[in-house]
């Protein structure tokens, strides 16, 4: 076949001619045979004929199906019969045939045209929104590894950020540290070598008692000087007077917890508010409050860390107590005090964790008593320890 | 030179300790001139006496460690005792490597900074002799002519006199005549001496 080697899934050529013959072909066969049988009128199986050679076919095969059927129809069924001859009275009826077919077969490629056209486009347009499916579904991936990624990288950053501030809250005490030691240990040197100096003027023979003197003198100017460094030092770090202004301790309970709310979820720790909301407001400097409530919970927190039999709850209550005064306890489920820790843990230095520096229960300890109140800790009946702080309530002024 | 009364040099900001120090240097009949400053220090008349330095590593000017460089760079030798308000263990580290004699902690007790003291001037006292012994030894070598120094170096390797003869171009008994004129200059007895005395002089050669 010279035109096998047309497209695969269309018939060549040559069959849709040949369709469009048979068709014409069997609609000759089927009206010669209905014709003396049946009374049917027109030339319906050859109009059908044209149809199908058209729509099948497409135009070509259409126009030779017309011209065909046009040929049979004259040839076999126009008087006079089996002539080609066309009587005078026939030609409207031949005519109308005729042009009948010719609309008929051009409809009909139209259709069949518009169609395809149609299935193509539809075809196109699925094959594209695949495409374009697989596409945003890809990026979707991308964007989901992308912010996984991001978590992390915040994840570090936020530690990074954490261990800065610790390194840096050290190497201060560090300095200051430094600094201290040698201004104390300047006069305690001055002490120590001119008491060293007295004691050879002493075993001199004969002793050396101007120099004794002088250098007795000297001691106690120097010691003088080094309890002058220690008050000074006291000084700097107790200011005259806090500033005190009228704060709700719960407010500042909610707002430690949003502050620490990271470190919160970070450990996997509930925290729980029970909080009296008849609370009465207290005098109180609220950022020194404030550091109180949060070295409370991060050592809490901290007190759970290695808790992994129960849950780690934080509890935070506030209450009025009966004498007026409020009552704010926060309990943890954690490790608990030791009984020989109970007096010594709001002691400056004094911490059983590796990374502390025993410093945060201290200094909470000197603001609640700098701001008239008490800071105590007991140990919880099951687990853990619930420290607990009272401050005097803001007196009410009549007005 | 060497017989001269040992000095004392104190060098620390906080005239308290200045003091305390000068009167416990005092109690034990040394010597002692304080200041409160490296530059003081530097430009003060430095006794031609075996000396050592009291050193505080807190200077206002510069600091301790730095100042020991310092001095040691410009080619000044003299024990230095360090002492220190606040010291940590690589400062100690540094300062014992570059040759201190002691590090102390203030407040340190009296006898350890005298036993410092003491051992910081038995180091200088030794290398003042030794300077002594060089320079002494250098005048000598200077006293000889040429001839005289080229047959030294040569006797000093250990060539006797008939090979020294034959290096030099010259006879036996020429150079047996020049080998006595430097064993007499040099006043040495015997080639062993000889030889300790050219090794004197070529370790003290760099420093001039």
């Amino acid at each position: 076949m010279p035109n096998a080697s047309g497209s695969g899934k269309q018939l060549p050529l040559v069959w849709h001619f040949g369709l469009a013959v048979a068709m014409v072909g069997a609609a000759l066969v089927l009206t010669r045979a209905l014709q003396s049988t049946v009374a049917i009128t027109g030339y319906i199986f050859f109009y059908a004929a044209v149809v199908a050679a058209s729509w099948f076919g497409g135009r070509w095969p259409g126009v030779l199906a017309v011209i065909l059927a046009t040929l049979a129809v004259e040839y076999y069924f126009m008087p006079p019969v089996h002539s080609f001859a066309v009587r005078e009275e026939s030609v409207p009826v031949f005519i109308e045939f005729a042009a009948s077919s010719v609309v008929i077969s051009w409809f009909s490629s139209w259709r069949k045209q518009a169609e395809s056209a149609l299935r193509r486009a539809r075809n196109e347009l699925q094959m594209r929104v695949e495409e374009r499916t697989a596409e945003l579904r890809q990026t979707n991936q991308q964007l989901v590894a992308e912010i996984a990624e991001r978590q992390r990288a915040e994840e570090a950053y936020r530690e990074a950020q954490a261990e800065l501030a610790r390194v840096s809250r050290m190497s201060a005490l560090g300095v200051l540290a430094a600094s201290i030691s040698h201004e104390v240990n300047q006069p305690l040197a001055a002490v120590v070598t001119n008491a060293d100096a007295c004691a050879m003027w002493l075993a001199s023979d004969p002793p050396n008692l101007d120099e004794v003197r002088a250098g007795v003198d000297s001691i106690a100017r120097e010691g003088t000087r080094a309890s002058d460094v220690v008050r000074r030092i006291r000084a700097m770090f107790t200011k005259a007077a806090p500033e005190r202004a009228s704060v709700q301790i719960n407010d500042l309970i909610r707002e430690a917890g949003g502050l620490l709310h990271a470190e919160i979820v970070k450990n996997g720790v509930e925290l729980e508010l029970e909080l009296d909301e008849g609370l009465p407001e207290t005098l109180a400097d609220r950022v020194q409050l404030q550091q109180v409530l949060v070295n409370l919970v991060q050592n809490g927190i901290e007190a759970m860390s290695t808790v992994a039999d129960r849950p780690k709850r934080l509890v935070i209550r506030t209450e009025t107590t009966p004498a007026g005064e409020i009552l704010v306890a926060v309990r943890d489920s954690g490790v608990g005090i030791e009984a020989k820790d109970q007096k010594r843990i709001f002691n400056a230095f004094f911490t059983t964790k590796a990374q502390g520096m025993g410093m945060g229960l201290s200094i909470s300890h000197s603001i609640i008593e700098a701001h008239g109140g008490r800071l105590w800790a007991r140990s919880n009946g099951d687990h853990g320890a619930t420290l607990e702080f009272t401050l005097a309530a803001r007196p009410t002024t009549a007005s | 030179m060497k017989d001269a009364a040992p000095i004392v040099f104190v060098v620390d900001d906080d005239a308290a300790v200045r003091d305390a120090i000068r009167n416990l240097i005092a109690s034990v009949g040394l010597r002692a001139e304080t200041f409160g400053s490296t530059r003081e220090f530097l430009s003060a008349q430095r006794p031609q006496s075996p000396a050592c330095l009291v050193l505080d590593v807190r200077l206002p000017d510069v600091s301790g460690l730095e100042f020991q460089r310092e001095l040691a760079a410009s080619g000044v030798e003299i024990p230095i005792v360090f002492i220190t308000g606040h010291g940590d263990i690589p400062m100690t580290v540094q300062a014992m490597k570059a040759g201190a004699v002691e590090f102390l902690t203030k407040p340190f007790r009296g006898q350890e900074l005298l036993d410092a003291i003491h051992e910081a001037i038995a180091r200088d006292r030794a290398a003042w002799e030794k300077r002594a012994q060089n320079a002494d030894v250098r005048a000598r070598h200077d006293s000889l002519t040429p001839r005289e120094k080229e047959v030294m170096n040569l006797v000093v390797t250990g060539l006797l006199n008939k090979q020294i003869a034959a290096e030099l171009g010259t006879s036996e008994l020429t150079i047996k005549t020049h080998r006595g004129r430097v064993m007499e200059k040099m006043g040495a007895d015997s080639v062993a001496a000889l030889v300790r005395m050219a090794e004197k002089l070529k370790s003290s050669e760099p420093k001039g």
